[in-house]
């Protein structure tokens, strides 16, 4: 295969894996508190719809307005999660249904599709869209350029965010008790810290990454609003927290590994070649099987595998 | 001189019972002082006290000479005071150095892990509690995590220490390296209170030794003045006149029902609970198996019950050889069992009284032909054994999980006899109940018996098992150590074996 | 900082709860949902009124409404079969097209038979796709210890796929050859084609008889087997069914294998009394098996519930789509579907638990 077909896909990897990023991201945030939040698809939409909406009305100079869309739309997605949040952890929900519950509410005919149509958010396209830069001039170089130097402002805030949240995770004391909290709530709870507070907050945290997420779809690849257009990435960054074992690094790996295949089976129909086209398509949501049923076993479940009190709501025993 | 803690009068109450009634406790600094007695006798709920995992109905905590009130355990360790509890509290995919960190208020934000595993090698070399702080806790034996249980303590600058029953998970070398440890701790002033039921253990280690008995202190030596055989009696009580339940058509020893050889099984996390049982049960004998909780009982009856496999050794029910592991085939067998845990493990709890009347005879042709229910044949049935039973229940409709304890007791006493079993293992099954249905109970197994049913009860109460058995075995960290007739046995050796002093010595 | 309140266990579940909580989840996402519409200006009463009409006065709103609600009936009790095990299949969606493929192919294969055979035979052949397809995740499931919400949820993304490529991205036996610009499927033969029957004036597709069939089967099996005995011991307390020696792991297989087979039949159903092809983009339009869950979590797994559920819903979406246009606000009913999951699941947490005060504990005196 040439070398400009691997380029552009690489260039393309990097650009369709940053909202699967953000959005995963704020998966391995969540679930490492314990909390199991199927709602990411739902919650993109919502601040993709937000985002999209502050970009119409917020005035101001193009940084600004880009900026504030930014912000809305993480807000947005915090809002969003701080009602999944106390259906789980409060409410002792079931929490799959709870973050179901949320997607389809939220989701492609719900209520994101609801707030475009009240607040007319389809009608304009979208006066701010985040465009890619050229950075250092560097954005025709070979090879690199259009890989490294030619993308979004969003994308370098991405390769930041791994360094940040793996430090914030394995370097600090508040990593430490978070990820006391994931493993074993009782444990945590009796070397005296607060599980409830620890849940929250980062469940909340993960939905403003992933409203984060929705705001790239919505402002920086279509650009504009459209119904249901993150067409099932939410689900995709579900499956690539698991499949990047929960760490920040590889879960950017993988983003750009999904991102890859995306773009490469688009690549490939496009020139008929079909059958791996579907192939490459269907390839995350096999993998991601196949490393679920590898960290399962008792072997690497220890080493490698999920947050032991995942998906579990906890209940503290009565003295 | 002033005590290191000193506890008076405590009484503290549970629905139903009174787990301390009036205990007193006085601990001078310095020394190793065990707390000693039987399951149920009061220690765990006095250390709860004593942690700030409970506040006392009624009595004085002082520390250190100050009187202390605990809201919660994160007063008792400002006050010095550290807890090794039974159930570790570690997290299992964290570092040695990582769980003694986690928690700690006066950590810094940015974790240096170089200081801290720093400061658990000092400690650690200090006491000899060898353990490396970049091992995962998984990693880890069971006696490595204790210590890292004892280092978390020392960590935080605890002077008083408590562990509970810590030599119940570990091997007699671990355990002498423990007590190595205490002393070493101990020699520099710091406090050490070990609650035990082992005797040897005691006399060990100790320096000095407090007896609890039904909720009480029964008395407070010095080691180096008292015996194990006196430690005994206190224990379990002076030798009682006590009646024993006259029987007829007593046991035929010549037909065996039960039949374990050189039986090993582990339990839930891989560690060897039973070890090379070997044992028979007579048709209509009623052979008692006595021992303080946790020495591998329940890993006993799940084998027979066939709830769990073993590892190696034979199991077989009147002559036929029957595969472990498998509670169809057991079922199918003969046995019937009445577990521990009549709620969760003996009943599903949200089902009905008749359903769980059929839980093991569902699948007979007569409950349910052509797979098909027949919800009638299991009405009667319910109705047939509530009556006979005396359970009761509003109907057979109710969830049995509001059953009074007396009456569960009976829904499955009820289905395991009327299923006719050849061997029926009854573990701890007068626990939690009143006097009229502790009776109740007692009747039945022996009604069992005299119709043939052969008995493996397991008990923690010593005198149901001098009451009802015609032999008597003692099960101490998963072996049988002793093996004698009920008739005329001895109370105090039976004390002794339980608390794991061998035979041969016992003189 | 303690809550104000707190939950507790309760002891007994009062039989009234079982109905009313339901009622009263329904009622109270409908006001939620009118909330919604008042701050963004439309007057609630005035769509629900529109609602109502659209989906529920008359025959041809019935009509359609029986249409929409067929689907949500076969994935509704599929996601009912399996969380009564307490197994949370969220594979309805995949299992839902792998019938349809199923089906189809019997559908078009069949040309000379008699009419009852094919359709016997789409049905069968839908069910077996589905099951195959629900076991897939029972089997990792007991065998591997694989948690059933990712696996279903990565599955029904390859089933979508799969119906992407069979119809869109190759030659396969179920595309249409004629349709070369606009791929789309190959129409089952035509007498193959399901009929509807009329009851009392109203035309009923067969697919919804069939599940109501469906239904009085699976609460026969539920109640009245030695395998819905076992399902019932198993999600009170796997502990109790190990102890009385039922066998755990096959029965969750079967269970997922039920709970496909149901989705399956949908696929079918949709198949045959609707679509007449293996439509790829309107099967993953439709969002046919996470609707399925709403349906049964309101429905508290009742397969008789679940039917009227399916029909409630079924006249919501029919409405829905009916009253499409600049007056009526799109996605109003994804959010009032997903309210209803919302209030149905918040009303269980009332089933099983009630709301105590916390009231300040008294010092126990120390001295």
């Amino acid at each position: 295969m040439n070398t400009n077909l691997l380029v552009v896909i690489a260039a393309s990897a990097v650009f369709y894996g940053t909202p699967l990023f953000f959005a995963a991201l704020g998966g391995v945030i969540t679930e490492r508190s314990g909390v199991l939040n199927l709602g990411v698809e739902g919650t993109m939409l919502i601040g993709a719809v937000t985002g999209a909406w502050a970009s119409q009305h917020v005035g101001g100079s193009a940084w600004f307005t880009v900026l504030i869309s930014i912000l809305m739309g993480m807000a947005a997605g915090a809002l969003t999660s701080l009602l999944h949040a106390f259906l789980c952890i409060t409410l002792r929900t079931n929490q799959t249904v709870a973050g179901l519950a949320i997607t389809i509410a939220a989701g492609g005919v719900g209520l994101s599709s609801y707030f475009a149509n009240i607040w007319e958010v389809a009608a304009n396209p979208v006066n701010r869209p985040i465009r890619k830069l050229d950075v250092f001039g560097l954005a025709d170089a070979p090879v690199l350029g259009p890989i490294v130097f030619n993308q979004t402002i969003l994308t370098y805030v991405s390769w930041v965010m791994v360094a940040v949240a793996s430090w914030y995770l394995f370097r600090t004391k508040i990593g430490l008790q978070l990820r006391a909290v994931g493993e074993s709530p009782q444990t945590a709870d009796a070397m005296g810290i607060n599980v409830v507070k620890y849940r929250y907050l980062h469940t909340v945290l993960g939905g403003s990454l992933a409203g984060l997420g929705g705001v790239f779809y919505s402002l920086a690849i279509v650009p504009l609003w459209v119904d249901g257009m993150t067409k099932g990435a939410g689900w995709i960054a579900i499956a690539l927290v698991i499949f990047g074992f929960w760490r920040p690094g590889l879960t950017l790996v993988g983003a750009y590994l999904f991102g890859a295949l995306q773009s490469l089976g688009t690549a490939l129909k496009a020139r008929n070649v079909n059958i791996s086209g579907d192939v490459l398509d269907a390839l995350p949501f096999v993998m991601t099987i196949v490393v679920l049923v590898l960290i399962s076993s008792r072997f690497a479940h220890r080493r490698l595998g999920a947050p032991a009190s995942l998906g579990v709501p906890y209940e503290r025993e009565e003295r | 001189m002033q005590s290191a803690v000193r506890m008076t009068g405590i009484v503290k109450r549970f629905p139903g019972v009174v787990a301390n009634d009036g205990v007193d406790l006085d601990v001078r600094p310095g020394e190793v002082h065990a707390l000693l007695g039987e399951n149920g006798a009061g220690k765990s709920t006095l250390s709860n006290i004593l942690t700030g995992l409970y506040r006392p109905d009624e009595g004085k905590v002082e520390v250190n000479g100050q009187v202390v009130n605990f809201a919660s355990p994160k007063d008792a360790l400002h006050a010095g005071i550290g807890m090794v509890h039974q159930h570790f509290r570690l997290v299992e995919t964290f570092t040695v150095a990582e769980n003694v960190v986690l928690g700690e208020d006066d950590a810094p934000f940015l974790m240096n892990q170089q200081a801290v595993a720093t400061r658990v090698k000092e400690i650690s070399d200090r006491y000899g509690l060898a353990v490396d702080p970049s091992a995962r806790i998984w990693q880890l034996s069971v006696g490595e995590q204790q210590r890292v249980e004892i280092i978390k303590t020392l960590y935080r600058g605890a002077r008083i220490l408590i562990l509970d029953e810590p030599t119940a998970v570990l091997t007699p070398n671990e355990a002498d390296v423990l007590f190595a440890t205490l002393r070493a701790m101990v020699a520099e002033g710091r406090t050490v209170i070990f609650i035990s039921h082992k005797l040897d253990e005691v006399m060990k280690v100790s320096d000095r030794v407090t007896v609890l008995r039904g909720g009480r202190t029964v008395g407070t030596v010095d080691t180096a003045n008292t015996s194990t055989r006196e430690l005994a009696s206190l224990m379990v009580g002076r030798s009682v006149e006590f009646s024993r339940v006259t029987r007829v058509n007593r046991a035929d020893n010549s037909t065996t029902v039960l039949e374990l050889t050189d039986v090993t099984a582990n339990d839930d996390r891989g560690r060897v609970a039973v070890q090379s049982v070997s044992l028979t049960v007579g048709r209509g004998e009623i052979v008692g198996v006595a021992g303080v909780a946790g020495n591998g009982q329940r890993e006993l009856a799940e084998v027979i019950a066939g709830m769990r496999g073993c590892s190696s050794g034979t199991i077989s029910v009147a002559g036929r050889t029957v595969q472990s592991g498998r509670a169809r085939v057991a079922i199918d067998s003969g046995v019937a069992h009445i577990p521990e845990d009549r709620l969760h493990t003996g009943l599903a709890s949200s089902h009905s009284v008749e359903d769980n009347m059929a839980l093991k005879n569902y699948r007979s042709r007569e409950m349910s032909p052509f797979r098909m229910l027949r919800r009638k044949a299991i009405r009667e049935q319910a109705t047939g054994l509530v009556d006979r039973y005396d359970v009761k229940t509003p109907n057979t409709s109710t969830p049995v999980r509001l059953l009074s304890g007396g009456n569960v007791q009976k829904v499955l006493l009820a289905r395991e006899f009327s299923a006719m079993p050849k061997v029926l293992v009854a573990a701890s099954p007068t626990r939690g109940l009143d006097v009229g249905a502790i009776e109740t109970v007692r009747d039945r197994l022996v009604e069992a018996a005299e119709g043939g049913v052969g008995i493996l009860l397991i008990s923690e109460d010593l005198d149901e098992i001098m009451s009802l058995a015609d032999r008597i075995l003692v099960i101490y960290e998963g072996r049988i150590v002793d093996d004698l007739s009920a008739v005329g046995a001895d109370r105090q050796r039976i004390g002794l074996t339980m608390g794991g002093v061998a035979q041969e010595t016992v003189r | 900082m303690r809550s104000p309140v707190r939950l507790e266990r309760r002891l007994e579940q009062p039989r009234w709860l079982n109905w009313s909580i339901p009622v009263i989840s329904l009622v109270t996402a409908l006001v939620l949902g009118a909330i919604v519409l008042w701050i963004t200006g439309k007057n609630p009463l005035e769509v629900y009124d529109r609602i109502l009409e659209r989906g529920f006065l008359g025959k041809r709103p019935i009509q359609g409404t029986l249409i929409t609600a067929t689907p949500f009936a076969f994935t509704g009790l599929c996601a009912a079969v399996a969380f009564r095990m307490g197994v949370i299949n969220i594979g309805g969606e995949g299992q839902f097209y792998v019938g349809a493929i199923g089906a189809a192919w019997v559908g078009i294969a069949m040309t000379g038979q008699p009419v009852g055979v094919a359709v016997v035979g789409m049905v069968v052949m839908g069910m077996l796709f589905g099951a195959a397809y629900g076991s897939i995740v029972g089997v990792l499931k007991a065998r591997f210890n694989t948690n059933e919400i990712i696996t279903s949820l990565m599955l029904n993304y390859i089933a979508g796929i799969l119906l992407n490529y069979l119809i869109f991205n190759s030659r396969s036996y179920w595309r249409d050859p004629r349709s070369m610009g606009f791929p789309s499927g190959k129409p089952i033969t035509e007498r193959n084609e399901w009929t509807d029957y009329v009851v009392g004036g109203v035309k009923i597709p067969l697919g919804f008889l069939i599940a109501v069939i469906a239904a009085g089967a699976i609460w026969v099996l539920y109640k009245r087997t030695r395998f819905g005995f076992e399902v019932g011991v198993i999600a009170d307390s796997p502990r109790a069914a190990r102890y009385a020696g039922i066998r755990t792991r096959s029965t969750i297989v079967l269970v997922m294998a039920l709970s496909g087979a149901l989705a399956g039949l949908g696929g079918a159903s949709d198949v045959g009394d609707f679509r007449h092809i293996l439509d790829a983009k309107g099967l993953q339009l439709g969002g046919f098996g996470y609707t399925g869950i709403v349906v049964a979590a309101l429905a508290r797994f009742n397969p008789f519930s679940t039917l009227l559920v399916a029909f409630l819903l079924g006249g919501l979406t029919n409405a829905g789509y009916a009253l499409q246009g600049p007056d009526f606000p799109s996605g109003l009913v994804g959010t009032l579907q997903g309210l209803i999951l919302f209030t149905a699941v918040a009303g269980e947490i009332l089933v099983r638990y009630r709301i105590r005060a916390n009231r300040r504990r008294t010092q126990a005196v120390a001295s």
